[in-house]
């Protein structure tokens, strides 16, 4: 039995992040929502002090409180992840907020909270901790969703989140019920014994029934087509920067909890999950490239294209090898930047103030503002997967490691995610059309946010051929973390 | 120095391409031409070092490619062959520069004219500067672009398009056959780089591989897959027909491109590559044979044709296969010091064609020229230089390099080499016939100008209003500025000199010590038996050049009906020569058309089949399902977990036939 | 067989209960409903001996949850016949899903074998001679107390959230400020104003 001291030191990022919350919090009830600037700007301080924290955690795989938390390789590499999502996430909200009137001092207190949920989600080694950690995630993000409660379209976004992760947090815990009640525990380490045992026969009907309930409700989180429906609505409904946090951060956090409980619980299981997942990925890969076709709206359009993206990772999930799962991270880190990026676009696009949501106002941008339609077709492109860009290497690994799996199944999957890569680029290269030919009278107006603008730069950069520069790090990191994972298994 | 040589004019090219509009005519015209004109002059300096012995060396710039056991440097080789296709291409190139400025002077587009020149000159250079195959085929298709983009410089002439891509296409056939040479060389000696396959060629001598059940000589193999591409680049029978349409660009670059230089890359390659050549004798028989028969064929159809650009495009055609047949026989100095002063003679005939262009208000067509010795004279008296060298006058340049051709041949004692001293011989005659007729048609003789629709063109936008009865139409020809007749003049003296001057070196005792490495020794080198070549045989060639001349002049100044009555006669032949033997019309029939059929074929396949399954189909398939899709996603919360529930359900009975019994374990 | 008899009765109410609060047309009658099946729902927890969940069962769903509800639905004035208006053009597909899945989890209940693993793999063995309350407690605040204090996190989050989507500052209340009182003056409120005789104000 671990000391209470080598336990709390492992949860330190989280207790950090939890602490930080609190104290915001103080602030903020004292200072009253013109403290949203001051707020945000403390909140990238926490997440940098639990980044630290995080660094310094040793290497190797530990356990705390009584198996119920672990921390290895994978969960640093989400981690840190998850907090420069979440630490740019609060900061690009400040201006679009103010300019609003909806400047709540709680909008990074309820990040902060959602990623301490988050950052527990990638720490969780039983279905208890996976329960509540995810709860205590989604219960922020349905409050963010809404957070513009004076408008119609963001409380009924907030609602229809709320509404359908109850429906699926009900299966994912009736899920974790029948898992209990077939395996006789909760424990990932546990359920590996036990399912490994029975490697030799089929699995029990029961705890394969409540892996795919479990699966089920991690995929909501994920948006992964047809548990997706939601994703649409949300994305056009919440403010801008609200949806960038949950098209990044909250991703890159459910698909680590994915690739926990498929690997650390259900490793056992891999034969039947993998079909599972290749099918969960090969509709999602469709969807996402098809029924983006017919959108007007940005966002919209965004959030298809993140259940696409989501089915391209799964396709590394599926394979499940250590250059997969490396694959996989690499993925999510370069989808998660180019994500931000992409709204940080999206919150650029303004015009008397107004956010430009639908797509064919975006005409004569490429005149009116280059710079900014620039940056935006690189992201567009880098989203799309065309070769210089950082999103082509995402999609490369992936459909690499697919490839060299093998297989027939596996190889058309690949074959699949090429096909619809290519459907996919059509509407990204649609708001580039409109953005570079169209034309128009009416002018945008200037950025005038310094932040976002050096932010979207920098994300920007990352994603053009410069970031290749990140490429060899990141590769020899998301190895690490993928050996972690998997070398447990 | 050779780095400046090489690069210099790609920076002029590049200057005056990117940024002529900005910094002007005039700058864009010095810079090019003086660009080439210094490389032109460190030329020369190169090429005297070598006439007085300098040992070969290369350049190495930089690594290139390496990939797997490929591996390239850039590297400029420098030898007696390098050397003598350095001064003929950058001195023809610097004159060609310089005479365009005249030449081109109303043209609106001329900073991209002197860039395309330049960049021509930059290509040309690379490829002969080579110190690897690869490198060479860069070279090589980068002299394909500039003389694709030459031809069609006037981009708004139909003819000059569909002839800029015929020579296009019709070159890509060749250097296909050169990069499956390139191929089969890496994969044989697993090198691309000169100095090894040279070394080791003769230990693959006679080895032979086996394809679809035939033993073929790798050598042989390896060497026609080379002079495939040779023929392409220098038009020999067969892969000759882009040639004469490439007189549809602008004539400094027919003279510069398509006469003095890029034209001769094919026979420079057989030379570089004739280590090679030497352990394949049979590939050597077919390049003596396909020679002689460009030359006899060309020198018939140059005899025909009415426009002065296209025969002396004839003319160049008949002079290369010259050149190949020369090697065909072995005799590789003879061959390069033909090109060497076939470069001076050729280029100033061009020059002096487009002189009378010029002065002729761009009429082409010689049968409305005439009596232009009087207007033109400096003109004249150039171009009769050029004849006089053309047709082999001693001791004129064309004298010491033609003949010695034909001298090798006869004394290759073989087959082949008679075959080719024979059509050599006919060829040399029809050589003298038709070249004397451009001469005794444009400047001698009455004037037929009234006739050309260009002139009158120009008589009449001049309102010279007097009449004119005498044919002239009320024209006055006008000599070319000095800044085309310097060109001419220095060509002149070249085309005059340059036989007499450097024959002991290429050709002549001394050349054993100026080619030294560069060329590979002939196991039996038949320029050591040319002394011993019999009188008769040793003359007759000249013989048949004053016959020809006497021809020419019996038709065209003594007694006019001649032709008329020769061509009424035999007039099966006349619209044989006339139509270039058919060449188009064949290609048209058993290529062109099957391929359009074909082409259309799949077309119409491609529309209705692939399109209406493939893209178009898919396309709509696609949009169907984003409509479908679209409706789905309906807004109701109770659709979205209904949806939801489908999905765990189906996913649920999917697995369950995937389950154990009920009682696992 | 007295136990037997009461969970069949509990678990029977149970059931019925629960089809009555999606079926009861009036929604205080729906909430109702709720209610009965939360008190049944705490006796079977009874039966197995869990009278701590079952205490809190009552105390919290019913005592709060369930009025909550019930003041909540007595004051929306929401026209459920409304809602319920697509509720038969869906009703057989509904059923057939719910069918569908209710048949393939009552294939899982028949197939009900526990692990032999299951019992060496249990690490909450029941402790003997503590009552359920304190083992709970026990294990609450020493195994999990990880999961617990992610719990208070949740419900900060809550309360958080119920704050920023419900509270507003309105204009025009006057509200007790206290420490204002406290800290008023006499002469805040009162002049003392030297009045000349024989004239007044």
């Amino acid at each position: 039995m671990e000391s209470f001291g080598q336990n709390i030191f492992l949860v330190h990022p989280e207790i950090t992040l939890a602490v930080g919350a609190m104290l915001l919090l103080m602030i903020g009830v004292f200072r009253g929502d013109g403290a949203l600037k001051l707020l945000s700007w403390i909140a990238v301080a926490v997440y940098g002090v639990a980044a630290v924290f995080v660094t310094i955690l040793p290497a190797d795989r530990l356990t705390a409180f009584n198996d119920l938390f672990v921390t290895d390789g994978t969960a640093r590499f989400l981690k840190l992840v998850i907090y420069t999502a979440s630490a740019i996430s609060s900061v690009i909200a400040i201006a679009y907020l103010q300019r609003r009137n909806i400047n709540r001092f709680e909008y990074p207190i309820l990040i902060m909270l959602a990623t301490t949920g988050m950052s527990m989600m990638v720490s969780a080694n039983d279905l208890i901790t996976l329960y509540v950690s995810l709860e205590l995630q989604s219960l922020a993000l349905y409050v963010l969703a809404s957070i513009h409660r004076d408008n119609a379209k963001s409380t009924e976004a907030g609602l229809k989140y709320f509404v359908l992760g109850a429906l699926s947090s009900g299966l994912l815990l009736y899920g974790c019920s029948l898992v209990y009640g077939f395996a006789g525990t909760t424990n990932f380490e546990g359920l590996r014994t036990v399912l490994h045992a029975t490697l030799e026969q089929p699995p029990v009907i029961g705890v394969l029934f409540g892996m795919i309930f479990v699966i089920v409700g991690i995929a909501f989180k994920i948006s992964a087509v047809p548990f997706h429906m939601w994703t649409p609505d949300v994305y056009e409904g919440s403010p801008t920067p609200v949806t960038a946090f949950l098209a990044s951060a909250p991703k890159v956090a459910a698909m680590g909890l994915m690739l926990r409980v498929l690997f650390d619980a259900f490793g056992g299981l891999s034969e039947q999950w993998r079909q599972i997942i290749m099918i969960l990925s090969a509709l999602s890969m469709g969807l996402g490239a098809v029924a983006a076709l017919g959108q007007t709206d940005i966002k919209r359009l965004l959030a298809y294209s993140s259940i696409g993206h989501i089915g391209y990772a799964l396709i590394g999930v599926a394979v499940g090898n250590h250059e997969s799962i490396s694959a996989v991270l690499i993925y999510l880190v370069i989808y998660m930047f180019t994500t931000l990026a992409s709204f940080l676009c999206v919150l650029a696009m303004q015009r008397n103030g107004d956010q430009i949501e639908d797509m064919s106002e975006l005409g004569g941008l490429a005149v009116r503002q280059p710079k900014l339609a620039l940056a935006f077709t690189l992201i567009l492109f880098s989203l799309a997967g065309v070769p210089p860009l950082m999103g082509f290497w995402a999609k490369f690994y992936i459909f690499k490691s697919a490839i060299e799996f093998g297989g027939l199944p596996m190889t058309l999957l690949a074959v699949w995610g090429v096909l619809t890569s290519v459907i996919a680029t059509a509407y990204y290269l649609r708001i580039i059309k409109i953005m570079w030919f169209d034309k128009s009278s009416q002018d945008f107006d200037k950025p005038d946010y310094l932040v976002n603008d050096v932010l979207l730069t920098a994300t920007t950069l990352f994603v053009s051929p410069l970031g290749w520069i990140f490429l060899g790090p990141l590769q020899a990191a998301a190895m690490l973390a993928a050996r972690a994972l998997i070398g447990s298994a | 120095m050779i780095q400046t040589i090489v690069f210099l004019p790609l920076l002029a090219a590049i200057i005056a391409g990117l940024f002529g509009r900005a910094l002007g005519v005039r700058f864009s015209q010095l810079i090019t031409t003086g660009a080439v004109g210094i490389a032109a002059l460190l030329s020369w300096i190169i090429f005297t070092q070598f006439l007085s012995g300098t040992t070969p060396y290369t350049v190495t710039i930089s690594n290139w490619i390496t990939s797997g056991s490929l591996s390239l440097n850039w590297a400029l080789k420098v030898d007696t062959l390098t050397a003598v296709m350095l001064v003929v291409v950058n001195s023809v190139s610097s004159l060609v520069h310089l005479y365009s400025i005249g030449y081109m002077s109303e043209d609106p587009h001329q900073q991209r004219f002197f860039s395309y020149l330049s960049l021509f000159t930059f290509a040309m250079l690379m490829l002969v500067t080579a110190d690897n195959l690869v490198q060479m085929f860069f070279g090589w298709e980068g002299v394909g672009l500039a003389s694709y983009l030459l031809i069609g410089f006037w981009y708004y002439k139909p003819s000059a398009n569909a002839a800029a891509l015929k020579a296009f296409v019709v070159n890509r056939v060749g250097d296909f056959g050169y990069s499956l040479g390139i191929f089969a060389i890496f994969l044989v000696f697993g090198s691309v780089q000169f100095s090894v396959i040279f070394a080791n060629a003769p230990h693959m001598a006679g080895k032979s591989f086996e394809f679809l059940g035939l033993h073929v000589d790798i050598m042989t193999a390896i060497c026609l897959l080379l002079f495939v591409g040779a023929m392409g680049k220098s038009a020999q029978l067969g892969l000759h027909t882009w040639l004469p349409d490439a007189m549809e660009g602008p004539t400094p670059v027919s003279a510069l491109i398509h006469a003095a230089t890029m034209v001769t890359a094919g026979v420079f390659m057989l030379a570089r590559c004739s280590p090679l050549f030497e352990q394949a004798p049979a590939a050597l028989d077919v390049v003596c044979v396909v020679g002689a028969l460009t030359a006899f064929f060309a020198a018939t159809v140059g005899t025909s044709q009415t426009d002065i650009k296209r025969v002396i495009a004839y003319s160049t055609c008949s002079q290369l296969g010259y050149m190949f047949f020369a090697l065909g026989v072995g005799a590789y100095g003879a061959a390069i010091f033909h090109l060497f002063t076939h470069a001076f003679f050729k280029a100033l005939l061009f020059l002096g064609a487009g002189s009378v262009i010029h002065a002729m208000h761009h009429e082409q067509d010689m049968r409305h020229y005439g009596a232009l010795r009087k207007s033109i004279p400096i003109t004249f008296i150039t171009m009769l230089i050029g004849t006089i060298a053309i047709t082999g006058v001693p001791p004129f340049a064309g004298f010491y390099s033609k003949d010695t051709i034909l001298e090798a041949a006869f004394m290759a004692h073989s087959q082949v080499g008679y075959f080719a001293y024979g059509l050599g011989a006919i060829a040399a005659t029809l050589t003298s016939f038709y070249s004397w007729r451009l001469m005794f048609l444009t400047f001698f003789g009455e004037a037929r100008w009234a006739t050309s629709k260009h002139i009158q063109h120009a008589v009449h936008d001049d309102h010279h209003g007097h009449d004119a009865h005498d044919g002239t139409a009320g024209y006055h020809p006008h000599e070319s500025p000095w800044v085309m007749l310097i060109p001419l003049i220095l060509l002149a003296i070249g085309a005059a000199a340059a036989g007499f001057v450097f024959h002991t070196h290429f050709v002549g005792e001394a050349r054993a010590e100026f080619w030294r490495a560069a060329i590979h020794p002939t196991k039996h080198d038949v320029l050591n038996d040319i002394e011993g070549i019999p009188l008769f045989w040793k003359w007759l060639p000249t013989a048949g050049m004053v016959f020809g001349l006497l021809m020419a002049l019996n038709s065209y100044i003594w007694n006019r009906a001649v032709p008329k009555q020769f061509t009424d006669t035999f007039s099966m032949m006349y619209k044989f020569f006339l139509n270039k033997w058919y060449f188009d019309e064949l290609y048209s029939v058993l290529f062109i058309k099957p391929a359009l059929w074909l082409g259309r074929l799949f077309w119409s396949a491609d529309k209705n089949i692939i399109d209406g399954v493939g893209p178009d189909g898919v396309a709509a398939l696609v949009q169907l399902t984003a409509k479908r899709s679209k409706l789905i996603q309906t807004g109701y919360v109770y659709h979205y977990a209904f949806a939801t529930l489908i999905g765990v359900i189906a996913l649920l009975s999917w697995a369950w036939p995937h389950a154990g019994k009920a009682i696992g374990n | 067989m007295i136990q037997a008899l009461a969970f069949y009765l509990f678990a029977s109410i149970t059931v019925i209960a629960g089809m009555m609060v999606i079926s009861a047309k009036n929604p205080v009658h729906s909430v109702l409903w709720l209610i009965l099946a939360f008190f049944n729902a705490a006796g079977l927890f009874v039966l197995l001996g869990a009278e701590f969940l079952a205490m809190i069962l009552v105390i919290v769903y019913v005592g709060a949850v369930a009025v909550l509800f019930l003041f909540v639905v007595m004051m929306l004035d929401i026209n459920f016949e409304e809602l319920r208006k697509g509720f038969y053009t869906y009703l057989p597909f509904g059923l057939l899903v719910g069918a569908v899945l209710l048949g393939e989890l009552a294939i899982v209940g028949l197939g009900w074998v526990t692990s032999d693993h299951a019992a060496s793999l249990s690490r909450m063995p029941a402790p003997a001679n503590v009552t359920n309350t304190q083992a709970l407690g026990q294990i609450l605040y020493t195994k999990y107390v990880y999961v617990f204090q992610a719990s208070g996190l949740i419900l900060l989050t809550a309360m958080i959230g119920a704050i920023v989507l419900t509270h507003r500052t309105r204009g025009g209340v006057r509200k007790q400020n206290i420490g204002e009182q406290n800290m008023r003056q006499p002469s805040d409120a009162t002049a003392l104003v030297h009045v000349q005789s024989g004239e007044g104000l």
